[in-house]
Formats: structure tokens, C-alpha cells, sequence
């Protein structure tokens, strides 16, 4: 399968000239949540919802690839390959 | 441009959208068995909704032109009552040979909890007994990749599987390749706040090319758009992807899937 096939239709300058609205919009609402928590009273040092924002928002600015994908990853529960013995799930059919 | 929603829940819809359906191209739909907004209180109750789904829906949508097809189960989140679940499995096969019935779904996991493991089991084992295809709901937020990777472990332990007659549905970038990789056919849920976007899911189809690959609506009881196939047709069209591409993913590979059910025309 060419999973690693491009197909996009559009360069980057074009893809850069379609979206740049949408994405400066995006981009002022997080800053807009980001003020509006700091001036909030109470401490969210701790929230784990928090850091997950922020681990999100370096994965935005870094020089690595798949920043969806890693992001997706980065708000998700891990996932044990053992599990089906931890739970103690029969193995059916196989 | 025709096309096919191969997941949404039309029992939570007016008859208005499907006016608003047909009006837009959608000839044909699929809606798999799921969570009614509340949970059910006996098999009774279950009994009836598969009467709505094989009988009045088909009928409310032939109405307007569309044809109507449905998956049966129960959904992952009522699952974590196994008694109830057993009476539901034991009562499906009743229902198999209604002339709409695709297979059984969307069966999956919830919560990714020791009940929902058992219960999804027993109806793969329901839908091999009865040569069924199967459609898959993968859960949400957090617990989509754990949950994906349990069921893809389920699904691959079991070599009676066929699994070019299994549909994973609301895959997204973190799990669309396992999905795929593995032999099988993926669904990404176009929907406003807790899924895909239809940006989102025109960059998987440029990531990973149309090859099993199909799109739905879900259109349930959270905030959802039914009408939200064309908002991709639009999308995909406006990043300049060819006519036959489109057509590949919004029609011709739902047809081809379904194809593989004895109910889908040939
Ligand atoms: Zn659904």
C-alpha cells in the first residue's frame, strides 16, 4: 500500500495563501484561552489537562513531522499489548 | 455528485433531513445499531429497535429515494451489562434475514473495560456462525487508540475472520494505519467538535490514498451534521482532487464493501 504517497494537488505556498485565515483564527482562540486561564483566579500548576495543553502546543513548534498524529497520541490512554492477559480474555477462534 | 453515507443514525434525524439528504446526492444509507441517548432496560426494548431499523426506517427513507440499510447489536456503552448483551445476541439472529440487514454493528468498546472485551467477543462469534460482515465503532478522546489497538488485537487473534468484510469506523492520524495495514476497510467520522473535520479527513485520504478508505456522518444524538459527506465532496474538489478520486471514496467504496452482504444489490 503507498501509504507514504502524496497526493495532495496543492503546493505549500498554495496550501499556505487557502488557509492562512482559518489558521491565524485558530491560533488568536488558543491565545485567547491561554489569557483567559491566567487571568482566572485558582492555580492549574497541577492540572494534567493543562500540561497536556502545553506538551500539545511544543509539539506544534517543533522541527518534527506528524504533529497531528502526535498529538492525537499525546492525549491518549496508553495501550499494553498484554492486556488481553491482564483483563484475562480468552483468545477466541484463533 | 451521488454518494453513500455508510454510518448514520437516522433514528435520532427528522424526516426533514432526509429531504435535505436527498436533495444533496446521498442515495443510499447505512445505519449500524447503537446507543439510544439512554440506557435500555430489557431485550423488549432492543426487540423494537430492530423492528424501527428493518422495517420503518427503510420505509421513511424509500420515501425520498434513499435506500436503507442497518447493522445489529448492542452498542459498547450498554454492553457493560453482559446479561442483558446475551439476551440482545441471542435475539439478533431473529432478524438476520430481514432484507436490510448488513451484518452486525457497530460493535466495539466504550470505556475499553473487561466487559465490553467479552461482549464484542460474542459477536464476532455470532457474526461468523452467521457468515456476517462486521462494522466496528472505535471508541473516542482518549481512549481511541487504546481501545482500536484492543479491538485490532480481538479481531486479528480470531482466523475466522475475513477481514476485507470488516469496516473500522472513526479512525483518525493516530490509527487509521494500524487499521489499514492490517487487511481491513477504515470509516472516518466527519463531526464538528469530538471527531474528524472534513479538512482532516481530505488530508488522510492525500496521506493514504483512496484504497479501503470511506467516509460517514455518524449524525446522532450529540451535536452532529448529517450533511456533512458533501462538506468533503467540497473540500476535496476545492484542493483540486480529481472527479473519479471523490467518487472512489463517497460511492464507490461503500458499494463495494456492502456488496459483500447478501441484501446489497450486485
Ligand atoms: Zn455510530
Amino acid at each position: 500500500m503507498s501509504t507514504k504517497q502524496p497526493m495532495a494537488e496543492r503546493s505549500a505556498t498554495q496550501i499556505v495563501a487557502d488557509e492562512f485565515m482559518i489558521a491565524r483564527a485558530k491560533i488568536v482562540e488558543l491565545a485567547a484561552t491561554l489569557d483567559r486561564i491566567e487571568r482566572a483566579s485558582g492555580n492549574v500548576d497541577d492540572s494534567k489537562n493543562m500540561q497536556l495543553l502545553v506538551q500539545g502546543i511544543h509539539i506544534l513548534i517543533d522541527d518534527q513531522v506528524e504533529k497531528a498524529k502526535r498529538v492525537q497520541l499525546l492525549m491518549s490512554r496508553d495501550y499494553d499489548p498484554e492486556w488481553q492477559n491482564i483483563m484475562s480474555i480468552s483468545k477466541k477462534g484463533g | 455528485m451521488d454518494y453513500i453515507d455508510p454510518h448514520l443514525h437516522m433514528v435520532s434525524r427528522t424526516t426533514d433531513d432526509y429531504e435535505t439528504l436527498a436533495r444533496m446526492g446521498c442515495v443510499a444509507i447505512s445505519e449500524p445499531a447503537f446507543w439510544a441517548g439512554f440506557d435500555r432496560g430489557s431485550v423488549e426494548s432492543f426487540r423494537d429497535y430492530f423492528r424501527q431499523l428493518t422495517d420503518f426506517e427503510p420505509k421513511r427513507a424509500a420515501q425520498y429515494g434513499i435506500a436503507h440499510y442497518t447493522w445489529l447489536c448492542i452498542n459498547a456503552k450498554e454492553a457493560e451489562n453482559v446479561s442483558l448483551s446475551r439476551e440482545v445476541i441471542a435475539m439478533i439472529p431473529e432478524f438476520l434475514e430481514c432484507k436490510n440487514v448488513l451484518g452486525i454493528g457497530e460493535i466495539g468498546l466504550n470505556k475499553n473495560t473487561r466487559n465490553e472485551a467479552t461482549i464484542f467477543l460474542e459477536h464476532v462469534d455470532l457474526a461468523v456462525k452467521h457468515k456476517q460482515q462486521i462494522l466496528i465503532h472505535t471508541p473516542h478522546l482518549e481512549d481511541k487508540y487504546q481501545g482500536t489497538r484492543m479491538i485490532l488485537d480481538m479481531l486479528m487473534g480470531d482466523s475466522r475472520i475475513d477481514r476485507s468484510r470488516v469496516l473500522v469506523d472513526h479512525v483518525e492520524e493516530h490509527t487509521i494505519e494500524h487499521v489499514l495495514e492490517n487487511g481491513f476497510w477504515a470509516g472516518m467520522t466527519l463531526y464538528p467538535v469530538s471527531k474528524c473535520t472534513p479538512q482532516r479527513a481530505a488530508d488522510m485520504i492525500e496521506r493514504y490514498g483512496p484504497e479501503r478508505l470511506m467516509a460517514n456522518s455518524a449524525g446522532d444524538w450529540g451535536p452532529s451534521k448529517p450533511t456533512a459527506i458533501p462538506d468533503l465532496i467540497m473540500e476535496l474538489k476545492k484542493r483540486g482532487h480529481s472527479r473519479e478520486l471523490i467518487q472512489r471514496v463517497v460511492y464507490e467504496n461503500p458499494k463495494t464493501f456492502f456488496s459483500q452482504s447478501k441484501p446489497f444489490p450486485h
